[in-house]
């Protein structure tokens, strides 16, 4: 090293820090071995499943697991067996698209690795693991709806259903708030009613194709819901959300105002991966998203839209954004 | 020809984003491959802030575990896979640090809990006094510049440092040098103290 006097110094003063012989590790494959057990009981999520549960469901880390479960009370499921407790019902018609900064995208992610989650979660039924099938049918039949096809690219190299589930969020006021002072949001913006409060989530079963020669992805899957408790009132959560992703408060507090919080899912898209903007898509309204190549799973171009209860999702990195939303447009 | 040999090899010489694309897609040999390429930083990085083996290597497994469950968003050349484990090796370990601090004071939270006695107890001692006053030192520093002084200590390059700590490599010198300076100031703040 070349350094400085005052830096040399500093540094071989924390030269006393090394290891020492008695403090060397195991061995790197002893320790690989006793790290395969845990691999194998906490399985690895793909970062499209990932990014799908972000838009749906909770347990997930799209920008951090506290953001992504500030997400989730708002795309969290609801169960129907429990309709009659709810007056609230949340459904995606429409989707808000929020720009989020690399900056605050790191706080976020510091938020996630200090273990915070805005209350308990419980599963009330795990996802499976998806499952392979020969056939848009057999989707059909195993998803409980029926999928549509892009007849311009043929039959698709692999089918895949991916299971749905449901869970239910319990908050805990306290460490919700402490999220927000973290992310240097006003904890005050949450009130004291929401302490305990349930919210339920149901994420559907979504079928997804995929052809090789094209590298175009497509999925598909029932709206996810929310239901929660009639009292509770998702604009200050909203804003609170807002300046998580940091929107300054009056700019949060005007478009949590303009925002149907009951059917708008909001999308915090990354500055430095993509751009977004508003487009039809067979007359409903959806986001195209470009520049995501960083972002998911290798798609550089992606367009999301709901139509008739279900939501679309589909990527390709081998077409111009102009091509895939007239890919989009064939969706029949 | 022995395949799993030549498997190996052609996985060693793979830049890490391609390996993490791989390991992400379910690749088990190539998450392999990225944990043995890494595993000695990520431990040597630990024991320094910690002092203590047998929690470096706990928290070590959490940071590899980390990267299997909740892998970095990469796709390209401009992946940083190093930098990303240095971070969250660093977040987890001040973790464990907090985890002490609330056990034992503030002002002993940088203290290497050392739970087998030391072999050569006389010079160790003194060594461990060192050691301590150096952690309750660096401990009044922001974490960014641990991070800085530990991994220049380690023998990383400024365009290895610049990687790591997602700064540019032109920084590096000065963000060292402030580093170094803030790291004395608190060396003899805690020796007037002591």
């Amino acid at each position: 090293m070349n350094e400085s006097d005052p830096l040399h110094d500093v540094l071989n003063q924390l030269a006393v820090l090394e290891p020492t012989a008695a403090d060397q590790p195991l061995a790197t494959a002893e320790a690989l071995a006793r790290l395969r057990p845990r691999l194998a009981a906490e399985p690895h999520i793909p970062l499209f499943r990932r990014f799908l549960m972000s838009l749906t469901i909770k347990r997930t880390a799209w920008a951090g697991a506290g953001l992504a479960l500030l997400i989730a009370i708002f795309s969290f499921p609801g169960a129907q067996a429990l309709a009659s407790d709810f007056l609230g019902l949340f459904r995606v018609q429409k989707f808000a698209a929020v720009s989020i900064s690399p900056e605050q995208i790191k706080r976020l992610s510091e938020l996630d690795m200090e273990g915070l989650y805005p209350g308990e979660i419980t599963m009330l039924d795990e996802m499976d693991a998806p499952l392979t099938v020969a056939s848009l049918e057999e989707a059909a039949a195993q998803s409980g709806f029926q999928p549509l096809a892009i007849a311009t690219l043929g039959k698709p190299d692999s089918i895949q259903v991916m299971d749905g589930g449901r869970g239910q969020l319990t908050i805990d006021l306290a460490t919700s708030r402490t999220m927000l002072e973290i992310a240097g949001v006003d904890p005050a913006l949450l009130p004291d009613s929401l302490d305990g409060a349930q919210i339920d989530a149901t994420v559907y079963t979504a079928v997804g194709q995929h052809w090789e020669t094209d590298n175009v992805l497509f999925m598909q899957m029932p709206s996810p819901e929310i239901a929660y408790p009639d009292d509770f009132d998702p604009a200050p959560l909203g804003q609170a959300l807002l300046q998580m992703l940091g929107m300054s408060e009056p700019e949060a507090a005007s478009l949590a105002r303009s925002i149907d919080w009951t059917s708008t899912l909001l999308l915090p898209i990354p500055q430095d991966m993509a751009s977004f903007a508003e487009v039809t898509v067979n007359g409903a309204a959806g986001l195209l998203l470009t520049g995501v190549d960083e972002g998911i799973d290798g798609q550089n171009a992606a367009v999301i839209w709901e139509n008739n209860g279900v939501i679309y999702f589909l990527a390709s990195p081998n077409f111009i954004p102009q091509g895939l939303l007239e890919l989009a447009e064939a969706v029949q | 020809m022995d395949w799993t040999k030549h498997m190996a090899s052609w996985l060693a010489n793979l830049p890490d984003y391609i390996l993490l694309h791989r390991a992400t897609a379910g690749d088990g040999d190539s998450f392999e491959t990225l944990f043995h390429r890494h595993y000695g930083r990520v431990y040597g990085l630990l024991f320094r802030l910690l002092g203590n083996r047998a929690e470096a290597e706990d928290v070590a497994q959490e940071v590899f575990l980390r990267l299997h469950q909740r892998p970095p968003r990469t796709a390209d050349e401009s992946a940083n896979i190093s930098a990303w484990l240095y971070s969250v090796a660093m977040n987890l370990g001040y973790n464990a640090l907090r985890g002490r601090q609330r056990r034992w004071q503030w002002d002993t939270h940088l203290l290497p809990e050392r739970q087998e006695p030391p072999p050569s107890p006389a010079q160790l001692l003194e060594q461990d006094e060192t050691q301590a006053a150096v952690r309750r030192a660096l401990a009044q520093l922001p974490p960014q510049q641990t991070q800085l002084l530990l991994l220049r200590q380690m023998g990383l390059s400024y365009a290895e440092l610049a990687q790591a700590c997602g700064v540019r490599e032109s920084s590096v010198g000065t963000l060292l040098a402030r580093a170094a300076q803030a790291f004395k100031a608190a060396w003899l703040a805690t020796q007037a103290t002591s």
